[in-house]
């Protein structure tokens, strides 16, 4: 039976429609207390006072709770999956604007929120660091003391760097890159900053803890239910089986719901008065829990003159905001791949994880990619006009192609970067004549492509069972955020069992019940997880046929499996339970930044950009966008396609519009009225080209692609209001005021003279 | 969040409504579509002690056709005006404007009566109700009052309407024959409110403009009529380095301020490009052209 290659509707669609799908927002339990959070209005300072009495006596309010109760329960009450440098409410310090620092109980919400009203807190204010780069300077410290995880196997090596606000920092050197720079004919150097966004999910963080008699369960909208299990089940000193973590639907994630967010200060709340806790946050409060690293990207390439790179060095300083949360896997990951999908022999990168006041920064819908194509693909360009060449045939001259080795020393295999690039520029019509518009409105065009390394080394465990009458459930813990994912496992296991797709029953996250997974993030669920289901299912395959030789049947036997187990156990009775555990192999960078092996799997996306440029305002208007991916074989087209042009979609925001504002700490713009997400209305005609190739490890030949969407974006909107109007912008997102400005500059006319 | 306690009552005639408000003493909001009143209240900016909800008094919602004039009740729906067909002869302009009004969602639900009374400084409606020289029908318990557009609007958020009274009636003079319009708005986004927009109708004879009229929005705590830019145009045909001195004038007439969306240079820059389009538009709609 086909299932696999097909589109094939989302299982949960209609259930989504007709508003019965399960989410954590819709959970009640008997006696539950819901609380609210009274944050800290300054950026760094030390906490002098909480006063809670007025909140303590107000009619309804069950208990307040401050950093000191929870270190009652929790002597050390600090988690993250790279520093257990997070207090579950403040501790001694308060260090970004909008930090938890008391929680409110009460069984109406209402009254939880009015008791926070009537919270005040002193501070002695601290002199705080809001950039990535002054925070080079150690003048000023977010954190006296750090302490490492050692949770994951890529961050092993992290350590407190005392009297810094480096929280890690990624060195790789191949080749000699001065020396290559000095024989270049020419060298171009550029800056490019990145702006602090944030993921929006429609559905806001929300968790609820119920304590019970010998079992916490939490009920959580996260992206990462087994990290749950095993750091709350640390911060307590328990064993993982006395926690139990339950994720249904989640109303997007794009990794704002990676690790632990809400967690940890339910499960205490909880804990400490012994009734079920839930809290679920407005739209405003996400501003204040993670958000997307703004960056500081220095690039410099040595180029001979018929247009070889031959040299390029990077440093990136990432704002990882007051928490590492798991930002330095974003800038040691993306590390190995910011000097773009090209073939260059003296590579350097310096990639640092930054503290500073602000709201933490983690995984954006991958892991500080984008911000790095927005750099690189913006220099790719501006270095092919510097030398008068076309910026298509000077990519072609550069790219990466398999066999050859990557910056970090892995040779690069089965990654289509010629055929994506290729696919682009043929839907692009690029050797074709273009119409570049007249008067005020002028058009152009702009392309991008990039490569991102999976993360690795991380396990994904299924297990299948097929029940007595042949029906098959599959448990996992991947969380289904919208991505599809229950759709393609089951389309993995209809295969391998021959069964449709529609009857394989999916469970979702319930660490009791579901098996171990690193989390569902950097798309690696499908590859991951879709290769131990695979597994699983030839598993349970093989062990049905072994049933069918226990009960006399012949080899090769087309009873149905009810019949066999029937044969078997004399009755409708019994299970086959199939199981796989998936770990890819891995070496870790040695002392220069390199590795043999730095992923199981590469990832590559591109983008073609035609815009239109007013002139006389600066407005843009994006008249096409196509993306472009390798999907290796899809497995699901239709579904691969909506994952292509959703992640556009979300990085057009971050290109155009969206923006956090900052003043003196304060987040200015804490609220969808004044934080620019695209509208319906605002979204150009997006053409997905779903780029074929093979995984020859994948699940059927596929790979994931839930990111390769947002790589080229950026860059390609940029590269094509250069081509239309003649002026670089440098720094996100592209307003039209930006435009206009550097228009005007162009002209030796700056608009403030007006 | 959700809105603090309140009282409601649901009038059902404007002489309850008033009465309701003045009982009130000054702590009543009046609530019609609720597209601003509910967002304020859910973010606490505003407490009343008592809403009083107009969307039930019969008679409240119309588009009347006078000799001189379009008489709009406060009622009536963006969604009503924007799509009238009275509206599209008489006052194109006005239908244009509604186009840039938010989303439809909000303009099924939104009303003339109560744009005009929020008086956001960068809404389209003030500016159009200043543009065509509206009058503004108001009642209270102590009677009727009538003022004008230009005298309504005193700062941002902040017009001529007591805290007892209501905005009952919007009268706007049909324009002359040989009147051509435009109409210029910069948002962020789709439906945003205006970083910057103007409107502005020439009337045009014998080739030379009779009257002129230009108003802007998002460009200072008010709506503003460039009145002094209008008078340069009179007794001129419309030439580009008239439209250049007029576009000056327009920008000497505004104090935009800085704000998340744009800077004050952005947006004065933006008033005389707007200016530039919008006049054109005028000239080429008073010639008898689409």
């Amino acid at each position: 039976m086909n299932q696999v290659g097909r589109d094939f509707p989302r299982l949960e669609v209609r259930a989504k429609v007709t508003g019965r799908a399960e989410y954590t927002h819709h959970l009640r339990l008997p006696g539950m207390l819901y609380g609210k959070v009274f944050r800290s209005t300054v950026p760094h300072g030390r906490i002098l006072h909480i006063d809670t009495e007025a909140a303590r006596k107000l009619p309804g309010v069950h208990r307040v709770i401050t950093g000191e109760d929870i270190k009652k329960l929790i002597p050390e009450p600090y988690y993250g999956p790279a520093f257990h440098d997070q207090p579950i409410l403040a501790l001694e310090k308060v260090r970004h604007v909008g930090e938890p620092v008391a929680v409110v109980l009460a069984s109406d919400p209402h009254v939880a929120e009015q008791g926070v009203q009537l919270i005040s807190a002193e501070y002695e204010e601290l002199p705080a660091v809001y950039d990535e780069v002054q925070a080079m300077k150690p003048d000023i410290l977010v954190h006296e003391v750090l302490k490492p995880a050692g949770t994951f196997a890529d961050l092993k090596h992290l350590k407190d760097r005392g009297g810094t606000n480096v929280a890690l920092d990624y060195h790789l050197r191949r080749g000699d890159v001065d020396g290559a720079l000095a024989k270049a004919d020419h060298v171009i150097e550029h800056t490019f900053k990145t702006q602090q966004c944030l993921h929006v999910a429609f559905e806001p963080f929300v968790s609820v803890a119920d304590p019970g008699d010998s079992k916490l369960t939490i009920y959580t909208a996260n992206q990462s239910p087994s990290f749950v299990r095993i750091e709350i089940a640390r911060l307590f000193g328990w064993p993982e089986n006395r926690v139990r973590v339950k994720v249904p639907y989640v109303g997007g994630g794009f990794g704002g719901k990676l690790y632990i967010k809400l967690e940890a200060l339910v499960a205490a709340l909880a804990m400490l008065v012994r009734r079920p806790v839930k809290i679920a946050l407005t739209m405003e409060e996400q501003f204040y829990v993670i958000t997307k690293h703004p960056t500081t990207f220095r690039i410099k390439s040595g180029v001979t003159k018929d247009g070889r790179i031959i040299a390029r060095s990077c440093e990136v300083h990432w704002n990882g905001g007051a928490y590492a949360d798991i930002g330095p896997r974003v800038a040691q990951k993306s590390g190995f791949t910011a000097a773009g999908p090209y073939d260059i022999d003296n590579v350097s990168v310096d990639s640092y994880e930054m503290y500073t006041n602000r709201t933490p920064a983690g995984a954006l819908r991958c892991f500080g990619i984008p911000q790095l194509v927005w750099a690189y693909e913006s220099h790719t360009d501006l270095i092919a006009r510097e030398i008068g060449m076309d910026p298509v045939e000077f990519r072609h001259k550069n790219l990466l192609r398999n066999g050859r080795p990557q910056a970090s020393g892995t040779i690069l295999k089965d990654a289509a970067i010629p055929e994506v690039f290729q696919a682009l520029v043929k839907r692009m019509n690029w050797d074709a004549p273009f119409d570049r518009g007249a008067g005020i409105l002028r058009r152009g065009r702009g392309i991008a492509i990039a490569l991102k390394a999976v993360i690795s080394p991380t396990t994904s465990v299924a297990v299948i069972n097929i029940s007595a009458d042949g029906s098959i459930t599959l448990f996992t813990g991947s969380v289904d955020m919208g991505q599809g994912s229950d759709t393609a496992y089951a389309l993995i296991v209809g295969e391998v069992l021959g069964v449709p797709a529609e009857d394989v029953r999916v469970v979702h996250s319930d660490t009791d019940v579901t098996p171990y997974d690193m989390g569902t993030l950097g798309s690696r669920s499908f590859y991951h997880m879709g290769n131990a289901v695979r597994l699983a299912a030839e598993d349970a395959r093989g062990k049905l046929r072994a049933l069918a030789t226990e009960a006399g049947l012949p080899e090769g036997t087309n009873y149905p499996p009810v019949e066999i187990f029937k044969k078997r156990y004399g009755m409708q009775a019994g299970n086959v339970i199939g199981t796989a555990t998936f770990l890819p192999t891995y070496s870790p960078p040695d002392a220069q930044g390199l590795s043999s092996n730095v992923t199981p799997f590469w990832m590559v996306g591109g983008a073609g950009a035609e815009v239109e440029v007013d002139t006389e305002t600066g407005h843009v208007r994006v008249l096409r966008l196509v993306n472009a991916a390798d999907c290796g074989k899809p497995i699901n087209p239709a579904v691969a396609r909506t994952q292509l042009s959703g992640a556009a979609i979300m990085q057009l925001g971050f290109t155009l519009s969206e923006a956090m504002h900052l003043d003196g700490g304060q987040v200015t713009n804490a609220s969808l009225a004044d934080y620019k997400i695209p509208g319906m209305a605002d979204i150009p005609p997006i053409e997905c080209e779903l780029v074929t190739a093979e995984q020859h490890n994948g699940p059927f030949g596929a790979k994931g692609l839930g990111e390769s969407g947002t790589f080229g974006v950026s860059p390609a909107i940029a590269n094509a209001i250069h081509d239309a109007v003649g002026v670089r912008i440098m720094e996100l997102p592209i307003t039209a005021e930006a435009v206009l400005r550097a228009l005007r500059a162009k002209e030796g006319r700056p608009l403030d003279d007006e | 969040m959700k809105p603090p306690v309140f009282d409601y009552i649901a009038a059902t005639s404007t002489d309850m409504a008033v009465a309701a408000l003045a009982a009130a003493g000054g702590e009543a909001k009046i609530i019609a579509g609720g597209q601003s009143l509910m967002p304020m209240l859910s973010f606490r900016l505003l407490r009343p002690s008592l809403l009083v909800d107009i969307n039930r008094i019969p008679g409240l919602a119309y588009i009347e056709e006078a000799d001189t004039c379009l008489r709009i009740g406060a009622l009536t729906r963006h969604f009503q005006i924007e799509t009238s067909p009275v509206i599209a002869r008489h006052l194109p302009v006005l239908s244009a404007a509604m186009t840039h009004v938010a989303h439809l969602a909000i303009r099924n639900r939104g009303t003339i009566g109560g744009s005009l009374s929020h008086g956001d400084p960068a809404a389209e409606l003030p500016m159009i109700a200043v543009l065509l020289d509206a009058t503004l029908h108001i009642e209270s318990v102590s009677g009727q009052r009538a003022v004008r557009a230009q005298d309504f609007f005193l700062d941002a958020l902040t017009v001529d309407l007591d805290s007892a009274e209501v905005l009952a009636e919007i009268i706007l003079p049909k324009l002359p024959p040989n009147t051509g319009w435009g109409f210029e708005e910069i948002a962020r986004r789709h439906g945003d409110f205006a970083i910057a927009a103007v409107a502005a109708t020439l009337t045009v004879s014998d080739g030379s403009i009779r009257q002129a009229r230009i108003a802007l929005t998002g460009v200072g705590p008010t709506p503003v009529r460039a009145a002094a830019a209008e008078t340069l145009l009179i007794g001129h045909a419309l030439e580009n380095k008239l439209v250049e001195s007029v576009a000056r004038a327009v920008r000497a007439a505004i104090a935009p301020e800085d704000d998340l969306h744009a800077s004050a240079d952005y947006r004065r820059h933006l008033a005389g490009v707007l200016t530039d389009r919008a006049l054109h538009a005028a000239w080429r709609r008073a010639q008898g052209e689409p």
